[in-house]
């Protein structure tokens, strides 16, 4: 009913644990945050289940072998376990879809703060181009810059970063405008708090619950978009396990081998299902009006 | 209205030269020069040299630029390195299987989104809406090409159904049109039951049952003009996502268009031709982004008089 | 036929919302009756379920969650609560019709308000007059609400709050109903359009001879327009009688409307401070034993904390307290 409560929550410690309450009914938020837990978990002790060398290893005499006991997945064109691949595969998935995001937000909210907290030119300015870089198709952007910069993790993760930043720009700067107009901040600044502890203590409250909801949404979208990008054939180069380039690598066996792009194609919709799931249920936890 | 198309379009102007130089500016950073590109290993120094200088490579960067921008508003994007044929030219024998498959997948997904999304809004916690919301979290996690893949192996190879690859005929257009659509019919979907179920909450939904309107007639005159709104804000970023798309769809379905162009062009570090489809592509979600709106301000009036007034 | 004069009889209603907190009892078993030309006025605090009311006697509760659980709701000696979705909507904005407390909201943005007044009355266009008589007949009602019949091809963000009021008035009045539900209709105007508001609105139902429910928290607002007056206090009337039975300080009342009454400022009576009631409204999903309101009285007695509580009856005048019953006055408990 009332926008202006529904939008501007501060959250204190007892709103946290509402919140985190609120996320635990939600049975699929839930399950997204159980499978996304598995799959972080399967990253970190990667090394532990599988040994790297089973899915770099080249081995002629097993290749393109059917799912069974010894290859849960089978095997690729060059012998190598598809498995140990997926399973080694989440590192790079994982970080550049959560590195981009964690470098987007911290660039994107300082950005942000400064526009949305000093506005006139430098918000405008700010703003011009921030909008040119949200008009360019991302995949585009990622695509130049990776041709521009040359195939390597760091600069997939550069460019997905940059294609990243403009919507916490967003986020923050509203955030800030919707805090910045307001009696208390006024009252603040006349007592002489800078302007740096204004934004730490009134500002990022209001900010932090559409920036995790965006940020959980966006690692999965990141990860798509990485994946779109090495199948692609640019970016992480084989033969470092990576879900995208083994779909491109998997493409012309698909029709005769079709697990060979089936298992990663998963992987990386489970990942990104998790993550939507999540963010979907942080975004009902935070924001309860619409549930009945 | 007119004025305000107008005024649109003249800020679309300096977003164009804004979207050109980005991209250019990307492009410029790649290494080698195109003196070497061009006439290979075997030119020595001198014809590169003088090649570059033909091509105004040494001209500092925003000459260049300028002169790129100039040269583009005569359709000149230049001439490949590869083939030396015009850049425009083989952008434009393109652009017409991308250009179908982005309609037609827009307009698939828009219709199946925004229709599904009211239905699932309208019958909350129904079977439907249970299955409908699913199905959409599922489409927007998988990525499309590989959703593409998958329908591949299942109506060409398993049915046999529909051709997998080329651009002969509707058929070959059927799969890549739902394989482009399906994050954006995703999108549209969820957007449109969330901004529904918030409109029908709204105060004047209920002065309409107050009315004694019927419920079928406060979805469609009372709620869903309401609902679109927000629909309609998300419209144009999706057309930024669903051209990008079409870049990875292209190469599954090996549809000759201008996203394999990119691709080709990338492989053999063709810049003029990257730069060109690029800025081609971008362009085309930037005047996507104008009709969008302009559509906006037709549906809601508090947009258009604010523009009036000024 | 003696029903003729009673417009709307409500007789023991009872409604509950089933939300994720619980069940919240949000009206308890309400009772009263409007005559023709009548107003009653609902007084009491925020949450007290007035506005559950009016919206079970439109059948307008919200489906998901609302459900009247019992009770009757007769409009002119015909229950409403069995009739189908069909039926009840020819009644709603034909019969009783409703103002809704926030003008701002209550209007759909996107249509002019002309056209907003032309869906009411091309809704119930029985007699199927044209296109062009109800075009005549909604310049006719903005006039009528004091707006230039011009004006109806604007959008609602081109008017002020006080005039969107007017707006609401004209599109709940368009079909002359027989009875208005008019929920707090001046809560969220300027105090010096509230005013106008109020006159316009006893102007045409004066007019139209259009009995009125007047939802407020305003007691000011009840002494201008009510005959009869419902004191709520957590989903109960607690004092039902004429204006002058309620307003007179001379006879017994509930502690909850001398609470009222006390935390009013007046002109006339010389008093350092106003007296607030004390405490909050009970959480509805969670209603005190026995009186609802013993955990706030002044004056509650032992029985007070469970069982029924005593109803006290004079003539018109009926108060739900302990207090009333004869000779309980000694086992006052501070």
């Amino acid at each position: 009913m009332n926008d202006k409560t529904g939008k501007i929550k501060i959250k204190k410690k007892s709103q946290a644990g509402d919140i985190w309450r609120r996320f635990l009914k939600n049975k699929t938020a839930v399950l997204g945050l159980v499978i996304f837990s598995i799959i972080m978990l399967t990253a970190i002790f990667a090394d532990l289940i599988i040994p790297y060398d089973k899915g770099i290893t080249q081995n002629i005499l097993e290749r393109l072998q059917g799912p069974s006991a010894a290859h849960w997945f089978g095997t690729d064109n060059f012998g190598r376990d598809i498995f140990t691949r997926v399973v080694h595969g989440s590192r790079n998935s994982l970080l550049v879809g959560i590195g981009a995001v964690a470098i987007g937000i911290t660039v994107g909210g300082l950005l942000g703060s400064v526009a949305g907290f000093y506005g006139g030119k430098i918000d405008s300015v700010i703003g011009r181009i921030m909008d040119t870089i949200m008009s360019i198709p991302l995949m585009l952007l990622v695509l130049s810059l990776v041709t521009a910069l040359g195939n390597s993790l760091i600069n997939v993760l550069l460019a997905m970063m940059i294609a990243n930043i403009p919507q916490y720009v967003r986020i923050v700067r509203a955030a800030i405008l919707s805090v910045v107009g307001q009696d208390y901040i006024e009252a603040a600044r006349a007592c002489g708090t800078s302007d740096f502890a204004i934004i730490v203590k009134h500002v990022i409250p209001n900010a932090v619950g559409p920036i995790i909801v965006q940020a959980t949404m966006a690692v999965g979208t990141m990860i798509l978009n990485a994946a779109g990008i090495s199948f692609l054939g640019m970016g992480i180069q084989p033969p470092t396990p990576e879900w995208g380039s083994m779909l491109n690598e998997g493409k012309q066996f698909m029709t005769m081998y079709p697990y060979i792009v089936v298992f990663p194609g998963i992987a990386i919709g489970l990942t990104a299902l998790a993550l939507n799931l999540m963010g979907d249920g942080l975004r009902d936890a935070l924001d309860p009006k619409l549930k009945d | 209205m007119s004025k305000y198309i107008i005024r649109r379009l003249l800020i679309l102007i300096p977003t164009l030269l804004a979207v050109i130089f980005i991209v250019y500016f990307i492009m410029d950073l790649t290494p080698g020069d195109p003196g070497t590109l061009i006439l290979g290993e075997q030119a020595t120094q001198e014809e590169i040299d003088a090649k570059n200088e033909e091509l105004g490579y040494n001209d500092p960067f925003l000459v260049r630029y300028v002169s790129y921008v100039g040269d583009l508003l005569h359709g000149d994007m230049g001439e490949s390195w590869q083939s030396g044929r015009s850049v425009m030219g083989e952008i434009l024998s393109r652009l017409p299987v991308t250009v179908t498959l982005a309609v037609g997948a827009i307009l698939l997904g828009t219709v199946v989104g925004i229709l599904v999304g009211i239905l699932s809004a309208v019958k909350q916690y129904s079977f439907l809406d249970f299955s409908a919301t699913a199905i959409a979290m599922a489409l927007a996690s998988f990525p499309g090409f590989w959703i593409g893949m998958m329908l591949i192996l299942l109506f060409s190879l398993y049915l046999g159904w529909l051709p997998s690859f080329g651009a002969g005929s509707f058929k070959h257009y059927i799969l890549p049109w739902v394989t482009t659509a399906c994050p954006f019919m995703a999108s549209q979907l969820r957007m449109t039951r969330t901004s529904m179920l918030e409109v029908i909450r709204m105060d004047y939904i209920r002065t309409a049952r107050a009315k004694g309107q019927t419920e079928s007639k406060i979805i469609l005159r009372h709620a869903l003009r309401n609902a679109l709104l927000p629909v309609v804000t998300i419209l144009g970023i999706n057309f930024g996502a669903l051209l990008g798309g079409t870049v990875t769809i292209e190469t599954v379905f090996t549809l000759p268009g201008v996203g394999t162009l990119i691709i080709e062009a990338i492989r053999s570090k063709d810049v003029p031709v990257v730069t060109g489809a690029t800025v081609m592509l971008a362009s085309f979600v930037a005047v996507l982004m104008l009709v969008v709106d302009v559509l906006y301000a037709y549906i809601d009036p508090r947009i258009k008089s604010r523009y009036m007034k000024k | 036929m003696e029903q003729t004069d009673k417009i709307l009889e409500v007789e023991d209603l009872t409604v509950v919302y089933n939300t994720d907190a619980g069940t919240v009892h949000a009206v308890n078993g309400v009772s009263f009756s409007i005559n023709k030309k009548e107003t009653i006025g609902l007084v009491g605090e925020t949450g007290a379920g007035k506005t559950t009311t009016a919206l079970s006697i439109m059948q307008l509760l919200p489906e998901r969650t609302g459900r009247i659980t019992a009770g009757s709701v007769k409009y002119r000696g015909e229950e409403l609560l069995t009739k189908s979705k069909a039926e009840m909507r020819l009644i709603r904005g034909e019969c009783i019709s409703m103002i809704f407390q926030d003008p701002m909201t209550a209007l759909n943005p996107l249509m002019t308000v002309g056209e907003q007044i032309y869906e009411s009355l091309d809704i119930h266009n029985e007699r199927k007059k044209s296109p062009k008589e109800l075009e005549a007949r909604v310049d006719e009602l903005l006039e009528l609400v004091g707006i230039p019949a011009r004006r109806k091809t604007n959008y609602p963000h081109e008017f002020s709050g006080g005039m969107k009021q007017r707006i609401v008035i004209a599109i709940a009045l368009a079909c002359e109903p027989l009875l208005l539900i008019a929920d707090e209709p001046t809560t969220a105007l300027d105090v010096t359009i509230q005013a106008q508001v109020l006159n316009l609105i006893e102007e045409l139902k004066e007019k139209l001879s259009t009995s009125m429910i007047m939802i407020t928290h305003d007691l000011g607002v009840v002494a201008q327009t009510c005959d009869k007056v419902a004191v709520m206090y957590a989903g109960e009337i607690v004092e039902y009688g004429t204006l002058e039975e309620v307003f007179d300080r001379s006879r017994p009342h509930h502690p909850y409307t001398i609470g009222l009454f006390d935390a009013i400022p007046s002109l006339t009576e010389e008093r350092k401070r106003l007296k607030p009631i004390e405490g909050l409204m009970p959480d509805p999903a969670n209603l005190p034993e026995g009186c609802h309101f013993h955990p706030r009285c002044h004056q509650c007695l032992e029985k007070c904390r469970s069982g029924a509580v005593y109803r006290y009856e004079e003539g018109t005048h009926i108060i739900k307290c302990n207090r009333m019953e004869k000779g309980v006055q000694d086992g006052r408990v501070d």
